[in-house]
């Protein structure tokens, strides 16, 4: 049996839900998608493909506030800052939830980001399987699935008469308390993503490829602006400046990337990726290896935005399979 | 069967590899989707097939020139692109013999994004009166007649809304800015080694990605493409929250021309108005 929900009670249960939480949810805005706040759900576009910008922007904000300072009584006084709204995300897909859960890594190793711990706590997922990926999804490709619940807190796919609701967390039992849903015996179609990216042993295909020239081909069209990076919903680097009003100093940490002219400078000048081929190759190794051997998945959950923005189209399911390519050929030359 | 305009293009690269006239030829090739074109690095004749020429060739080519500095590089130039030529030989950011200039007369560039293609041209083409490539050392297709200048609807609607609804107009865009610089880097005018955006001291535009600084990025970046700006409207296609920063070097692009009398990239040697200085030239703008 399957427990349900039909459309008119998914509006009324969100319609609850922003009464007390901030809701975000999809909407669109001149011929964009974003994840945004709604202050009704007449705003949400239940219909929408993947959004123009993933959601990282709800956990990993692209400008945010490490802590104040100020000057009190000849001492300084430090605010760290506290997340304290309960926000629901509504609409997220599976790959933009997984790509979340990996960064759970990264920011909730020893020691743990403190605002990136705050955000995951106060944020509650509601999930939407994708009953028609788009054409530049590779989630299945990148262990994924669009149906796959295993980060979201609640998962609704969409049925004939409304949505099949799956709760997966506590936070998901505690969201959903009073909703009454049906027992039903339909099931919803099980959607597939078809395109087939050769991930498998990729890690490996990396660390033979990376010193082959293709880097730098690739990086002679590659324009090296940040836009892969800020739409992604896995790219997680950032830089901090301090900034100054009115006597009170707030320590700010913003999206960087490592494409950016100057990520690596350190102090003396010296830039240890100053060509724009190892520049490029970074972002392809941080996904495909150094991530999953520091923290086990790839780097990337196949949502397909970087292939839809890039400008000059580097495509990272052509290049994984020129490096596979790539590898081989290393492979063979050893033996 | 490949193009005439593509297959013009082949032989050309085939002949300048083969010849030695230069190292690389830079042109499109079809992209992964099969369906729109991306920029193309040639340096063996033998690849000189994965050219092509068709009405998804959008990129602003000139500005990987810049990264070819001292070497000779033959490039791919549609009318407006030809444009960026001159504004780079005119600022001495470029050698002219380096470059191997194959011009095609464009037949305008459709509306198209990844995995999608209309058949409608982009506003650029419509607005476009340089079709024919302004230098050439090798031209495709015949020169054609261009129309009398275009007039810009949406630069006379934007006038007459109030200054409040113009500042909320370019509000709502800040807010979508992420400041991913996908403007600057497409731009073929922007090639400061060191970007007033990026500065640390001085601090120019703070670091938020906020709408405060986004506003002045976009705003002092208009400025300095102020009678530079070659209209090739590159930094509009390839901005990912679909910014209208035409809008902004249109608008000064018409001042420049009734000011100045001067039109972006149109020589070789005539540098902007704003980075010139003549003698007896009038100071100030109120007389």
């Amino acid at each position: 049996m399957t427990k349900t929900l039909s459309k008119n009670e998914l509006e009324s249960w969100l319609a609850n839900i922003l009464k007390e939480r901030t809701l975000v949810a999809p909407r669109r805005v001149d011929d964009l998608t974003l994840f945004l706040p709604v202050h009704s759900t007449d705003e949400i576009a239940f219909d929408c493909s993947n959004t123009d910008l993933s959601p990282k922007d709800w956990f990993f904000p692209r400008t945010e506030a490490l802590f104040t300072a100020e000057h009190k009584d000849d001492d300084i006084e430090i605010t760290p800052a506290v997340i304290e709204q309960e926000t629901v995300i509504f609409g997220i897909r599976p790959c933009d939830a997984k790509g979340i859960a990996i960064l759970d890594g990264p920011y909730l190793g020893d020691p743990a980001d403190s605002l990136w711990a705050q955000h995951r706590a106060k944020t509650t997922m509601i999930g939407l399987s994708c009953s028609t990926p788009a054409p530049q999804c590779f989630c299945t490709s990148m262990g994924g699935a669009p149906y796959d619940s295993s980060s979201v807190d609640i998962l609704l796919t969409e049925v004939d008469d409304g949505y099949a609701v799956e709760t997966v967390t506590e936070k998901g039992e505690t969201l959903i308390q009073g909703v009454e849903l049906k027992e039903s015996d339909v099931s919803g179609s099980v959607p597939s993503c078809d395109a087939q990216v050769p991930a498998e042993g990729i890690a490996e295909a990396v660390k033979k490829a990376f010193d082959d020239p293709y880097w730098g081909r690739l990086a002679d069209r590659c324009l090296h602006c940040n836009m892969c990076a800020y739409v992604c919903p896995t790219c997680y680097c950032f830089d901090i400046r301090d900034r100054t009003e009115g006597g009170k100093i707030e320590r700010l940490r913003t999206w960087e990337s490592c494409q950016s002219k100057g990520f690596t400078k350190i102090a003396g000048g010296h830039d240890p990726r100053a060509d724009k081929g190892s520049r490029l190759r970074q972002r392809f190794c941080h996904k495909l290896l150094y991530f999953p051997e520091q923290f086990g998945p790839l780097g990337c959950v196949g949502c397909g935005r970087c292939v839809v923005s890039c400008p000059v189209n580097i495509d990272i399911r052509e290049i994984i399979s020129d490096i596979q390519e790539l590898g081989a050929k290393v492979g063979e030359g050893s033996n | 069967m490949a193009s005439d305009f593509t297959q013009q293009i082949r032989q050309k690269a085939i002949e300048l590899l083969e010849n030695g006239t230069v190292e690389c030829v830079i042109g499109y090739e079809t992209g992964s989707d099969g369906i729109g074109a991306r920029p193309a690095f040639i340096y063996d004749a033998a690849e000189a097939d994965r050219l092509v020429f068709d009405n998804t060739c959008t990129h602003n080519l000139v500005k990987y020139l810049l990264n070819k500095k001292g070497k000779s590089t033959a490039v791919v130039v549609k009318g407006c692109d030809s444009r960026a030529l001159n504004l780079l030989l005119n600022e001495k950011q470029i050698e002219r013999d380096k470059a191997f200039v194959i011009g095609v007369v464009c037949p305008g560039i459709v509306e198209w994004g990844w995995n999608k293609r209309s058949q409608r041209l982009q506003k650029r083409c419509d607005w476009c009166r340089q079709h024919t490539p302004v230098v050439s050392d090798f031209m495709v297709g015949d020169p054609v007649t261009e129309q009398p200048p275009a007039a810009f609807a949406d630069i006379v609607e934007a006038e007459a809304k109030t200054a409040e609804e113009r500042a909320s107009f370019w509000q709502q865009h800040a807010e979508r800015c992420i400041r991913c610089y996908a403007c600057r880097q497409a731009c073929p005018g922007c090639y400061c080694t060191d970007c007033f955006a990026e500065s640390l001291d001085p601090e120019w535009v703070g670091i938020r990605i906020a709408p405060a600084e986004s506003q002045m990025w976009n705003t002092i970046r208009a400025f300095h493409l102020a009678g530079r700006c070659i209209s090739c409207n590159e930094c509009e296609r390839v901005c990912p929250v679909k910014l209208p920063l035409s809008l902004l070097n249109r608008k000064l692009e018409q001042k420049v021309l009734e000011l100045f009398d001067y039109k972006a990239g149109m020589s070789e040697d005539a540098p902007a108005p704003l980075i010139t200085f003549k003698k007896d030239e009038k100071l100030g703008i109120a007389e």
